[in-house]
């Protein structure tokens, strides 16, 4: 009753109840196989069975009896298809590789051994790889990678180094995540949750969790307590305890036992129900409604509640006299006022690793965490807060994160509950999300419903604007939707408000470039829209509207794009229709002042440490690269080591500041290295490369130099003063995206297929790394635009599209054949000469879509997701 | 829990006989609905290893027999079987993913439960589940089905079964009243708690094709938001045999629309005499326009009208090579 994996015989497991991907990842600590979606539609489990590509989730273990399976571990790190993955940088995290590769690599063989050293086209990749996803978008590496690899280009080790430092790690599977890690004797932890959208909890029985563990293990399961002293739950799916036990299964049956006995509340879990007279009230008393939680990465402005709804913030420039202006144009019917409304769905975070802790306290009392997190430092700093620990007490490790997208900042539940059943159980404990977890509670972009108006003069140039959006967040506030209008297009008079209607669903988070894409899926497409009004070309209307001088110099490539150039004009017939839209983005440059590196020479080597994490953006790479371009040396020379909330505080990964704040703190560090280093060898020279043999010399005679280096300030300073690790740079980044799409009218399907992608972020630090973003980008923004929407049910809140089968991202043949360019100028006054793009490459991305398809189609869409069943209804 | 591994039919009959274990094919959909709760854990009974389940019988007549246990990755692969069902080849090419097609199989796929996100969801019970109501009439049946003969409102999730009922197979069901039965037989719109007629004890053994016809057009296709790897809002299925040029023999099915895969007898009256290359005349659009009294729309699921008449047209313009419009 054996099995062989990757060569080596074992017993194969009897119990029908285990999958193929839990034995391998549990039983043989071969954790390259990853379990994200657990329902067979992502592949990351993926395996080859008997030499057959195969879902490992989906896989009863009992199965495996004798057969021969090859996870990637056994794939070795030499197959083409590894080469070609790191060489290429087909992947950003790394969560999804695993999978990837092992497919890759029997799609590779049999095409090989079929065509020969042929290259297959984008179609044949797509079909081969449908059975994966990627959430980060690395799919035009992919692409590249598979092809190159059929084509026979990796057969030999490559001569040079990947683009990204840590591919090789990916490829491999010897990535660790924290998910990937069990130490020995942990236990699993299970949350409880709310299975109504209101309701008083009078009280919880542990059930078979009662209790504490004893010293030596001896009870079974252990019990928290999760609620706070309000003891409301205010939306299917909140968390209410949480139990542990020695295996998953134990903890399972466990939380089942716990009873919660609820005074059920009257909820409403629909925005128009909210908004009545005689809605219950998500937060009744103005306590409760202080404290509601936030959506929005800025400080939520004060602004009035009525019943459920907060708001409206309002940020204006002349706001009385637009819409005064708006207001006359409407009563004398004025052609050249745009009013429009349009809506966005919520769209889930969804990275492929959860949300995921193991948590242990030490007989000392000091606590280790090891966190799927965008911000150790904060982590660490708010555990020492809330269990009263010193902060060398704690130590937060995330070195490996599985994406982020803005769910994953700040001390979580999932870090709670571990932390509390740890000191339970005497043991490690493991809590991880499942994937309904994931998609119900670890946060959304909120849905928006946004009303524009645009006012053009007789010289068409904009008179007035006014933008009124509301946010969906659930029970968190916090919209920025309209705010971010006063940014666009130049100074004309605008009044901007933004509202939130709250209800009993789960809250809100931010998500890269909160409140852009739903601001940018109606302005761009109102702006498109007066453009047609006033007879003019989008792009003449946006260049003589837009004064923001980085936009315009991708303007000026647009208009000598061929993609834009040659795109088809008039009214177009058929079934096929092909149509070309543009969108501008526009975000603002945030960066951490208080971001350091520390360098320190070990072993004859310098070493970079920082209390960074990378989330699949690739800030280990820049952080090697930076120091050994500063100092003229390999990057092989330069070891980095991040993720470690111990190290000296890098920078939390989110509101585009990771790179504008640690790429400088590691050219600082290295400028201090230097210095540091001709006082030990005066061969060192003051700039430029130091030799090889110098820099050995020099190393060997500093073991144990400590350096550490911080941000700087910008020239000019910043727009507001440091608010402890955020300031606001000067300056705003730009971006402009050109959509070709084909619509499929007979099916309502709209396939886009090619993009152009401009990017104005200033100077570039690794420019391969930075593509592959912003090509992500595009695939975030169209699943944004096509596919992807939270759904509740209408009765209960309870969340439906909590699996990847239901809440449906972009696949490989999703997605257009995407071109990234870089505008590099007009950061220079910035430390560094160059600021985050990973916002900014996102924002208008779903606008662009929808220009298109009116281009194709001449109809409008006004709601997001554009369905078939949409389609189909507006073309009618 | 315990899994046996009985190596012929008779034996795999007598350990499902009364005695509550579940039979499990390829294990795909069996395993998704444990994970989700859909089925409580039983005991197991493989049948892998049962010979009488495999293989690909060519009958002297020259029609084929697919043993239950044929993955859909071979249906899709094998090019004697595209050769002579070249509808059934194109449906199983197109669900699902690559991974899944190597494991699932075509009695499983017959047989899975069907995809709604209340029967998957452990919050909500519904007259699959041991409930008496059916949370998605009233909630959020975007995905549902336009033909209402309820009281479930679920789709039949099998592609394959569409393809099957447009060559009229059959299937060959071992068990308590061992018989064979038409395809369509399998399943009953009216039975609100079930996706397939066999009781307990009984198991899918075989599916038997027709004899294949000379020249068949087909096609497929399935109307997704995405261009691969998803469930269908709606599938189609077409088949048509020439005789000196002229349709002579049509069949059309469709999927995603109601309990059960259904054929389109009217559409297939229309074909008959339509020639190959040309745009046809005003009997098949009227057929294609009468489609809408087949429907009964549930509040969300309007749209699916117009997307059952648009995937036949795709499929019957396919199939018939009818020039682009």
């Amino acid at each position: 009753m054996n099995v062989r994996v990757n060569g080596s015989s074992s017993p194969a497991p009897d119990s029908p109840q285990t999958t193929a991907a839990e034995h391998l990842r549990d039983q043989l600590g071969l954790t390259g196989t990853k379990i994200a979606c657990g329902t067979g539609v992502c592949g990351a489990c993926t395996v080859l069975v008997d030499g057959a590509p195969t879902a490992s989730c989906l896989l009863p273990a009992d199965r495996l009896e004798g057969r021969e399976v090859t996870t990637v571990e056994g794939l070795g790190g030499d197959h083409p298809v590894q080469r070609a993955f790191a060489a290429h940088d087909a992947l950003q995290c790394g969560y999804c590789t695993p999978g990837f590769v092992v497919e890759a690599s029997a799609f590779v063989d049999g095409w090989r051994a079929e065509h020969g050293d042929v290259r297959p086209d984008r179609a044949q990749v797509a079909e081969a790889m449908a059975g994966h996803l990627c959430r980060c978008g690395a799919y035009e590496g992919i692409f590249t990678a598979v092809a190159a690899a059929c084509a026979g280009e990796f057969d030999t080790e490559p001569d040079r180094d990947p683009p990204r430092s840590d591919a090789l790690d990916k490829v491999t599977g010897r990535a660790r995540f924290s998910a990937d890690r069990a130490p020995e004797g942990c236990w699993e932890g299970v949350l409880v949750r709310s299975v109504h959208a209101h309701a008083r909890v009078r009280s919880v029985d542990p059930g078979g969790a009662r209790g504490q563990a004893g010293s030596d293990g001896s009870a079974n399961a252990v019990f928290v307590d999760l609620l706070g002293p309000e003891r409301l739950v205010r939306y299917a799916g909140q968390p209410i305890a949480a139990v542990a036990a020695p295996t998953a299964a134990l903890a399972r049956t466990a939380a089942a036992s716990v009873r919660v006995d609820y005074e059920v509340l009257p909820a409403v879990v629909d925005t128009e129900l909210a908004r009545a007279e005689d809605a219950p009230l998500v937060y009744p008393t103005r306590a409760e409604r202080r404290a509601a939680p936030s959506y929005g990465e800025a400080p939520t402005p004060p602004a009035p509640w009525r019943g459920n709804v907060h708001g409206p913030a309002t940020l204006s420039w002349r706001g009385p006299t637009a819409a005064r202006r708006l207001r006359a144009a409407a009563e004398r019917g004025d052609p050249r006022l745009v009013a429009q409304e349009y809506s966005t769905a919520a769209q889930a975070h969804s990275p492929l690793e959860p949300h995921v802790c193991v948590a242990s306290w030490d007989g000392d009392g000091e606590l280790t965490l090891h966190v799927s997190t965008q911000t150790v430092g904060k982590v660490a700093r708010k555990a020492a807060e809330r269990w009263g620990l010193a902060p060398e007490r704690v130590h937060v490790v995330g070195e490996y994160v599985g994406g982020g997208f803005g769910a994953k900042n700040g001390l979580s539940v999932d870090m709670v509950a571990a932390t509390e059943l740890s000191r339970l159980a005497h043991a490690p404990v493991r809590v991880s999300f499942d994937r309904a977890e994931e998609l119900t509670d670890a946060g959304h972009r909120a849905a928006t419903n946004t009303r524009v108006a645009l006012l053009a003069d007789s010289d068409g140039n904009l008179s007035a604007m006014s933008v009124d959006s509301h946010g969906d967040g659930g029970t968190a506030v916090g919209s920025t939707t309209a705010t971010l209008a006063l940014l666009m297009y130049g100074r004309s008079p605008r009044r901007v408000r933004d509202f939130d209607v709250v209800t009993h669903r789960p809250p809100g988070m931010p998500m890269r470039a909160p409140g852009g894409p739903p601001l940018a899926w109606a302005l761009e497409q109102a702006v498109d829209t007066m453009a047609a009004r006033l007879g003019e070309d989008p792009l003449t209307l946006r260049r003589r509207w837009d004064g923001n001088p980085k936009r315009q110099a991708l303007y000026e490539r647009v208009a000598d794009l061929e993609l834009w150039r040659g795109r088809p004009r008039g009214p177009r017939t058929g079934r096929f229709r092909r149509g070309v839209g543009l969108a501008a983005s526009n975000w603002l440059y945030l960066m951490d002042p208080t971001a350091r590196v520390e360098l320190s020479v070990e072993d004859g080597a310098v070493v970079v440490r920082s209390g960074v994490q990378d989330i699949g953006t690739g800030i280990r790479t820049v952080l090697g690269e930076v120091v050994a371009d500063r100092l003229g040396i390999p990057s092989g020379d330069v070891r980095v080591e991040i993720g470690d909330g111990d190290a000296e505080p890098g920078t939390g990964s989110f509101g585009s500041r990771t790179t504008t704040s640690m790429g400088p703190a590691a050219a600082d560090a290295a400028e201090r290295l230097r210095a540091a280093l001709r006082e030990h060898e005066p061969a060192v020279p003051a700039s430029g490369p130091v030799p090889q043999d110098v820099l050995k010399d020099a190393l060997s005679a500093a073991e144990g130099l400590r350096v550490v280096g911080g941000r700087g300030r910008d020239r000019w300073g910043a727009v507001t003063p440091a608010m402890g690790d955020l300031a606001v740079g000067r300056g705003l980044t730009g971006a402009v995206h050109v959509m070709e799409v084909e619509v499929d009218t007979l099916l309502g399907r709209v396939r886009p297929t090619r993009c152009w992608a401009g990017v104005a972020v200033g100077r570039v630090y690794s420019e391969r790394l930075a593509r592959n973003q912003c090509e992500g980008a595009v695939v975030q923004g169209v699943g944004y635009a096509l596919f992807e929407e939270r759904r509740h049910d209408p009765a209960t809140g309870v969340m439906l599209t909590d699996n990847m089968e239901d809440y449906r991202i972009p696949g490989m043949g999703d997605v257009p054949e995407t071109e990234v360019y870089f505008h590099q100028e007009g950061f220079e006054h910035a430390a560094g000469a160059g600021v985050g793009l990973g916002e900014v490459s996102v924002v208008g991305v779903a606008a662009a879509v929808a220009n298109a398809v009116h281009d194709a189609t001449g109809w409008r869409p006004h709601e997001l997701p554009l369905r078939p069943d949409r389609l189909i209804g507006g073309l009618r | 829990m315990t899994t046996t591994r009985p190596e012929d039919l008779g034996r795999a009959l007598a350990q499902l006989d009364g005695t509550g274990a579940r039979p499990r094919a390829g294990g795909t959909d069996l395993t998704a609905c444990l994970a989700a709760g859909v089925l409580e854990p039983a005991p197991v009974v493989d049948l892998a290893g049962v010979r009488e389940l495999h293989g690909v019988e060519w009958l002297p007549d020259g029609a084929a027999r697919l043993g239950a246990l044929t993955t859909v990755d071979e249906l899709a692969a094998d090019p004697r079987l595209a050769g002579a069902y070249p509808a059934l080849a194109a449906t199983a090419r197109e669900l699902a993913t690559p991974q899944v097609r190597n494991a699932a199989t075509l009695g499983g796929n017959l047989l899975q439960r069907n995809r709604c996100w209340y029967l998957r969801n452990p919050a909500f019970d519904c007259f699959h589940t041991g409930g008496d109501s059916c949370p998605a009439r009233g909630g959020d049946h975007l995905y549902g089905v336009v033909v209402d003969q309820g009281p479930c409102v679920a789709p039949h999730p099998s592609s394959l079964a569409v393809a099957l009922l447009a060559y009229d197979a059959s299937v060959l069901v071992a068990g308590a009243d061992e018989q064979e039965r038409a395809v369509a037989d399998l399943y009953d719109a009216a039975a609100p708690a079930r996706d397939h007629v066999l009781e307990p004890g009984q198991v899918l053994v075989s599916v038997r094709l027709p004899v294949p016809r000379e020249g068949e057009r087909a096609a497929y296709r399935r109307a997704t938001g995405r261009s691969r790897a998803e469930w269908p809002l709606v599938e189609a299925v077409t088949r048509v045999v020439l005789h000196e040029g002229r349709v002579s023999h049509a069949a059309v099915a469709v999927g995603g629309v109601a309990r059960t895969p259904l054929r389109l007898p009217g559409v297939e009256a229309a074909l008959t005499g339509a020639r190959p290359g040309r745009h046809w005349g005003p009997e098949v659009e009227e057929s294609l326009a009468a489609l809408a009294d087949l429907c009964s729309p549930l509040p969300a699921t309007g749209y699916k009208v117009d997307l059952m008449r648009a995937t036949v047209r795709d499929v019957l313009e396919r199939a018939l090579e009818v020039p682009g419009r």
